[in-house]
């Protein structure tokens, strides 16, 4: 593949130029939204303990101080003692991560497995009762708020039908509301795309061309529509993905899930700057490396996009 | 109301999930149980088990019961004895405490004074990282161990109030032996105290195991685990309640606490605030400077009408400065009183020209601070005071605590671990407080004295006479003590805590047999 490698490389300074962008917007919003001091003290400490904490934190150092402590440190890969946990605020993250993967990948896969038939069944049936009544939903899906979801199944669901654990992190069923919570924007719109790409292609000359030739319908849609309409399901796909990441912090909060969304919250209330530096470093790198792979793939599936 | 809020929402969502679900029948029926296991959910998560590096409520709700202290605060206010079974003033600076004995730690060791010391000393200690403690017992001098079952401990001046700050947080007794041997991380991650139940397990944010210490000195507690969850968003935790996932959940507000009322098998209960919500004032700014403004604010708030409406009837309306449950609290003063007429006649008296009186406020940091400034404004408007209202944020506020420069009167929740005016209201409005701005020469004297004085009538009479000069003067405006609701299943008896506390020794906590 000719040209793979300065497209790498301006993938990679782009990368970087983002996640110094990110972790400068991060350090900057998080000062100035307040002094974690009191909120680790009694209220009824003296104002030399105050000063005692802050010195013990680093917070007493002029601003552009910090910041500069902050990079040099962020390039060696330290992102400082979290203030509430008191150990290295990487460790902690990544000791949130697997949570969330696993959250992210059943959601995922679950928004696929629904999806993808649905857009097809939809577009093949265009008009039908069955793409009426699906799109319809994923209107719904796509508009309602995620904690309104997520609560609703929790009323509905676990509180009235009895069926699932309302929240907590407990073998599969526990798994199964917060996936779906979490998987019902990516799965309402990559049904609505595959339902819109799929029809595109139908409508191309060729399908005609295939249909003259007498070939079946099953086969029209199975071999020559899919292909073709796979390159923006891929992309929207990869972009869902992305996003599970941001919708995770309020399904995470909502079920209680012990992933790093629900840690990002925490440790904002608790004013935890390293943390949620290290959270959102951490999120932006793996929204950068997703988009880095659904690229890639894009171009595995449309030759067009290596030349350009 | 046209604007429609979340919680609006959530009702409606939560009414049509059970109206498209008829008959089928509420999970959590149960008015006895054969459990063995306690599982609670409370709204954050636990940070720390060292006793030493927390005040957060979530924390403490745990620690309290891994530890014990030399002095117990039970959930009706008093005192009690804990890992001491007496203690006596000798002198006026040294307090002797006779330890229990036969006491054991969770590994074995044995409980002496050696402990009480390095204890004491370590709450005290400012070298010890990330120590949060450290200011609570420091009128502590230092602590003698004559033998191993008496601690005298000497304060720097005459403290009534030490065996009281002894039962809280800084006073916990943790094992010298252990906590030398395994380092301050080490016991953190798996602590060993005296306390009617043992660690087991810790899963951070998820959830943390304790089981019952079969050989408590106070009796076994009545169940066989204890399990804690943290449940962070409200209508999820409501809701495993109702479901019977867990037998106890914390911070209840009123409007959920209909619902848990409304399901056959759970209750609410709840314990006065050991504390107040209080308008504090910056009574150097001008009209608050004058008393007649500062009383008429006050006659001009229907508190009767924020108790009904804003919180459906979970508070009681303040009498004075002191809230009801503390120390020297004087049941036979009148509930701070309603007279819309009377304060246009003192506004007037005070020659009050319209002046811009403004309320700061934040949305949402304490329970219904925005609503009831509007509701207050509202009522001020009505006697003719040009109230305004304006929102700020959480550090905006904690940036004004420190420069002393609030634009009028701000929301406070002024609470006392010792259950005493002096840590309640003295700390806070006395000089150099942190709500100092206003002085009075005999205010200051009876406040500094019944500091210093282990004589409980003479400091009952100093703060009867300080109750007439705030009554007076009011550098707070109190609005109302509320209730903090705790959401239970009916088979379990459980007493809760003014202090948030979360005591479920024996004489506290049962679950109702069959």
């Amino acid at each position: 593949m000719r040209g793979l490698l300065p497209f790498l490389a301006s993938r990679l300074l782009r990368a970087g130029i983002a996640l110094w962008l990110v972790s400068t917007v991060v350090f900057v919003v998080m000062r100035l939204s307040g002094d974690p001091v009191p909120l680790l003290l009694p209220s009824d400490a003296p104002q030399s303990e105050f000063a005692r904490v802050r010195a013990e934190l680093g917070l007493d150092r002029p601003l552009p101080v910090q910041y500069a402590v902050f990079l040099g440190h962020v390039l060696h890969g330290d992102f400082g003692q979290s203030i509430h946990f008191r150990q290295a605020a990487f460790r902690v993250v990544v000791g949130y991560l697997p949570a969330t993967f696993e959250l992210g990948l059943a959601a995922f896969t679950l928004a696929l497995l629904v999806a993808l038939p649905i857009g097809i069944v939809s577009a093949v049936k265009r008009n039908s009762v069955i793409d009426q009544a699906t799109m319809g939903l994923a209107l719904v899906g796509q508009s309602a708020p995620t904690f309104f979801i997520g609560i609703l199944l929790i009323l509905i669901v676990s509180l009235n039908l009895g069926l699932l654990p309302t929240s907590g992190r407990e073998g599969w069923q526990s798994l199964v509301l917060p996936a779906l919570t979490l998987g019902a924007f990516a799965m309402a719109s990559i049904a609505r795309l595959t339902r819109s790409a799929v029809l595109e292609v139908l409508r191309a000359d060729y399908i005609r061309t295939a249909r003259a030739k007498g070939v079946t319908e099953a086969l029209v849609v199975a071999k020559h529509t899919l292909k073709n309409a796979a390159v923006p399901i891929v992309t929207i796909t990869g972009l869902q993905f992305g996003t599970l990441l941001g919708g995770a912090v309020v399904t995470e909060t909502v079920f209680a899930w012990p992933g790093i969304g629900r840690l990002a919250i925490q440790s904002i209330y608790n004013r935890d700057y390293p943390v949620v530096q290290c959270t959102v470093f951490v999120s932006a790198v793996l929204f950068i490396v997703i988009n880095f792979c659904v690229d890639l793939i894009y171009g595995l599936l449309d030759p067009r996009v290596r030349s350009s | 109301m046209t604007e429609m809020t979340r919680r609006d929402v959530l009702k409606i969502a939560a009414a049509g999930a059970a109206a498209a679900l008829p008959g089928l029948p509420h999970p959590a029926q149960a008015q006895t149980t054969q459990k063995r296991e306690l599982v609670v959910a409370q709204g954050g998560d636990i940070a720390f088990l060292d006793p030493h590096l927390s005040t957060s409520s979530n924390d403490i709700r745990i620690s309290f019961n891994i530890f014990d202290n030399l002095t117990s605060r039970r959930p009706d206010g008093k005192l009690a004895p804990g890992l001491a079974t007496e203690w006596k003033l000798q002198g006026q600076t040294a307090w002797a405490f006779k330890l229990r004995s036969g006491v054991k730690w969770h590994n074995g060791d044995p409980f002496t004074s050696a402990d009480v010391k390095f204890s004491i000393d370590r709450s005290l200690d400012t070298s010890l990282k990330g120590n949060r403690v450290n200011t609570v017992l420091a009128t502590v001098d230092r602590v003698e161990t004559p033998d191993p079952g008496t601690a005298v401990v000497h304060t720097k001046k005459p403290d009534p109030l030490l065996p009281a700050r002894l039962g809280f947080y800084g006073g916990q007794m943790i094992p010298k032996k252990y906590v030398e041997s395994v380092g301050p991380e080490g016991f953190n991650q798996k602590p060993v105290g005296t306390g009617p139940v043992r660690f087991v397990s810790w899963t951070k944010d998820d959830k943390l195991v304790l089981e019952a210490n079969p050989d408590y000195w106070a009796g076994r507690v009545d169940f066989d685990r204890l399990i804690v969850r943290a449940l962070p968003e409200m209508a999820p935790r409501v809701a495993a309640l109702l479901k019977g996932e867990v037998d106890l959940i914390t911070q209840v507000p009123p409007d959920q606490g209909e619902r848990i009322k409304g399901n056959p098998g759970t209750v609410v209960s709840g314990a006065l605030y050991g504390g107040l919500y209080v308008l504090a004032v910056n009574s150097k700014r001008p009209p608050l400077d004058n008393p007649l403004v500062k009383q008429a604010l006050s006659l001009a708030i229907d508190r009767e009408a924020i108790v009904k409406e804003l919180w459906r009837g979970r508070g009681v309306v303040p009498n004075s400065m002191i809230a009801k449950g503390d120390n020297h609290f004087d049941a036979s003063l009148p509930p701070l009183a309603l007279n819309p007429a009377e304060a246009k006649a003192r506004l007037k008296k005070a020659g009050y020209k319209g002046e811009e009186i403004i309320i700061e406020t934040t949305a949402g940091y304490m329970a219904g601070d925005k609503p009831m400034a509007e509701a207050v404004q509202a009522m001020w408007r009505d006697v003719g005071v040009n109230a305004k209202v304006e929102v700020f944020e959480y550090s905006v506020r904690a940036q004004r605590i420190r420069e002393k420069n609030f634009k009028g009167l701000w929301w406070s929740d002024p609470t006392s671990t010792l259950r005493d005016p002096d840590g309640m209201m003295w700390r806070l409005l006395g000089p150099g407080g942190s709500q100092d701005y206003w002085r009075h020469p005999e205010f200051d004297e009876l406040g500094n004295a019944a500091r210093f004085s282990v004589d409980e009538k003479f400091r009952g009479d100093a703060y009867k006479k300080m109750t007439q000069l705030f009554l007076e003067h009011f550098p707070w405006i109190p609005v109302i003590q509320p209730y903090e609701d705790y959401g239970l299943q009916k088979y379990v008896e459980w007493t809760p805590d003014p202090l948030q506390q979360l005591e479920i020794r024996r004489f506290n906590f049962k679950f109702r047999r069959a």
